[in-house]
């Protein structure tokens, strides 16, 4: 598992009102600078696919370190951008709550984690690519380990200022019995991060477009080179 | 083509669906408003119940529910895998360091490690709040139609959350078949024995990808036939839910009474010393 989602009851009624509030204000501002919602067909549909996509993948058992699913929130980040994949992960944490993965109440602080994964895998892969010209798999990889380290801290830090619903520990005893949540979503982040970096190889050799990027021209030894017409 | 899932402790979308189109049960007649505004006061219940005797009834209350749908409990036990998975990892270090009496003990690396009452108690009281909430859903989602569903989603989600919903709510399927189709070909040709994280790794993240293409194009000829056929932004919905009889009406104001005793008896009690 990527990363873990916060189960109905976890929370008091008041720390579900907070949070919700705040990724209501988070999706708001995604809508905003999607132009007030009015979203184009085709961003329309994409997102929808990236959804199901990211669904069907999670479906999917992988057979190392005794079966990891992932969930490519950073990947989506950097396919769709960070307002997109904002509401992306808001849907999907909706779907998932249909099916246990996490609360329905919950489903506003799940998608607060899930927007930071999203906003720092786009960013994380764009400064990497464009600024420090890294290499696709490496640019993949920074940016969903980086990203999935530091909402596995977010993740820590609205539980312990949340506080668990009908535990007496304070919250920094609460802080301190987070380790296992944090180290438990690095260490699947760093494989998610390996995933991603594999993921984005692939696309930048069938469909870099799809990335931003232009399709990159190699030309290999022995291989006849393009055709020069020239009178001189 | 028969179509299995890949994971026995993940719900499959498409038996969840079958369930719902293709059963009849009292549940699955029920109204599906009625259902929806059940699933929210089951979820505040949640929240706000604070008494173990109150959650084990609520959710023995749930599984009872479910089981009036005549859906199979063996199914529901394998998808508590991963509630019980997230709970248990958000709480596990609560078992030794909630303060109580200890129930068991151990020495590990030459240091008393002990779970306590309270510890366990906290643990099992997240695990049945869970539980409740996941037997609900799903029982909702197990016994109401797509066409329901769809309208109650427009209705709630804001635009263009809801076309998103939508959207890839049909997708979901498709998107799914297509990446089981890859792995039972990979399965075919003897694919799931290769040995190996780093190869395994490569061959998923190769099958993810490869998934990602298919959708972006495929996503690229649906907006063009949307937009051919005049789509504005909206799905019209031609399905209306029906209309809530008495007995609904009877069975949400008597579960929202039962909710406000609740909310006062732990919230408001103490100022009037009730």
């Amino acid at each position: 598992m990527a990363h873990i989602h916060l189960e109905d009851g976890a929370f008091t009624i008041l720390w579900v009102f907070v949070w919700t509030a705040a990724a209501a204000v988070v999706i708001l501002v995604a809508l905003l600078r999607l132009g007030r919602g009015k979203l184009a067909t085709p961003r329309l549909a994409i997102a929808s696919m990236c959804v199901a996509v990211g669904f069907a993948a999670f479906q999917i058992e992988i057979p190392v370190f005794g079966g990891v699913h992932l969930n490519l929130t950073p990947l989506m980040g950097i396919l769709v951008g960070p307002s997109l994949g904002s509401l992306c992960v808001l849907t999907i944490n909706i779907f998932s709550a249909a099916i246990g993965h996490g609360g329905w109440s919950m489903i506003g602080v799940n998608t607060l984690i899930n927007t930071v994964e999203v906003v720092l895998g786009y960013a994380i892969y764009r400064f990497s690519r464009e600024y420090l010209r890294t290499r696709r798999f490496a640019a993949g990889f920074a940016s969903a380990s980086i990203a999935l380290t530091v909402s596995a801290f977010v993740a820590v830090a609205i539980v312990a200022i949340s506080e668990i619903q009908g535990s007496s520990l304070t919250r920094a005893e609460t802080l301190t019995n987070m380790w296992v949540l944090a180290l438990g979503n690095i260490i699947t982040g760093l494989f998610e991060g390996v995933v991603t970096g594999y993921i984005v190889s692939f696309l930048g050799r069938v469909r870099p477009d799809l990335l931003g990027e232009k399709a990159e021209v190699k030309v290999e030894r022995g291989e006849a080179l393009p055709e020069v017409t020239s009178d001189g | 083509m028969a179509r299995k899932s890949y994971s026995k402790h993940i719900p499959d979308f498409r038996l969840v669906t079958h369930y719902a189109e293709n059963r009849t049960s009292i549940v699955h007649r029920m109204n599906p408003k009625t259902k929806a505004a059940l699933l929210v006061l089951v979820v505040l219940f949640v929240i706000i119940l604070q008494q173990p005797y109150l959650l084990a009834a609520l959710l023995i209350a749930t599984i009872l529910f479910y089981l009036a749908a005549r859906l199979p409990l063996g199914l529901l036990i394998g998808w508590y895998s991963l509630p019980v998975f997230f709970v248990v990892t958000l709480s596990i270090l609560f078992l030794f360091s909630e303060p109580g009496r200890q129930i068991a003990s151990t020495r590990l690396l030459g240091t008393n490690i002990g779970i306590t009452d309270n510890g366990a108690l906290l643990v099992i009281d997240l695990l049945m709040r869970a539980l409740a909430a996941v037997t609900f859903s799903l029982t909702f989602f197990m016994t109401t139609k797509y066409t329901y569903v769809a309208v109650i989603a427009s209705k709630v989600l804001p635009n263009p959350i809801d076309i998103i919903f939508l959207l890839s709510y049909r997708f979901t399927f498709e998107t799914s078949d297509e990446v089981a189709d890859v792995l039972d070909a990979m399965h075919s040709r003897s694919g799931g024995l290769i040995k190996g994280a780093s190869r395994q790794t490569r061959m998923f993240a190769n099958i993810v990808g490869l998934a990602f293409v298919h959708a972006f194009e495929r996503a690229e000829r649906i907006a063009k036939a949307m937009e051919a056929r005049g789509f504005s932004g909206r799905f019209p919905m031609t399905e209306r839910l029906p209309k809530a009889r008495w007995a609904d009406y009877a069975i949400i104001v008597t579960v929202s009474a039962a909710l406000a005793v609740v909310t006062y008896s732990r919230y408001f009690s103490h100022l009037t010393g009730l």
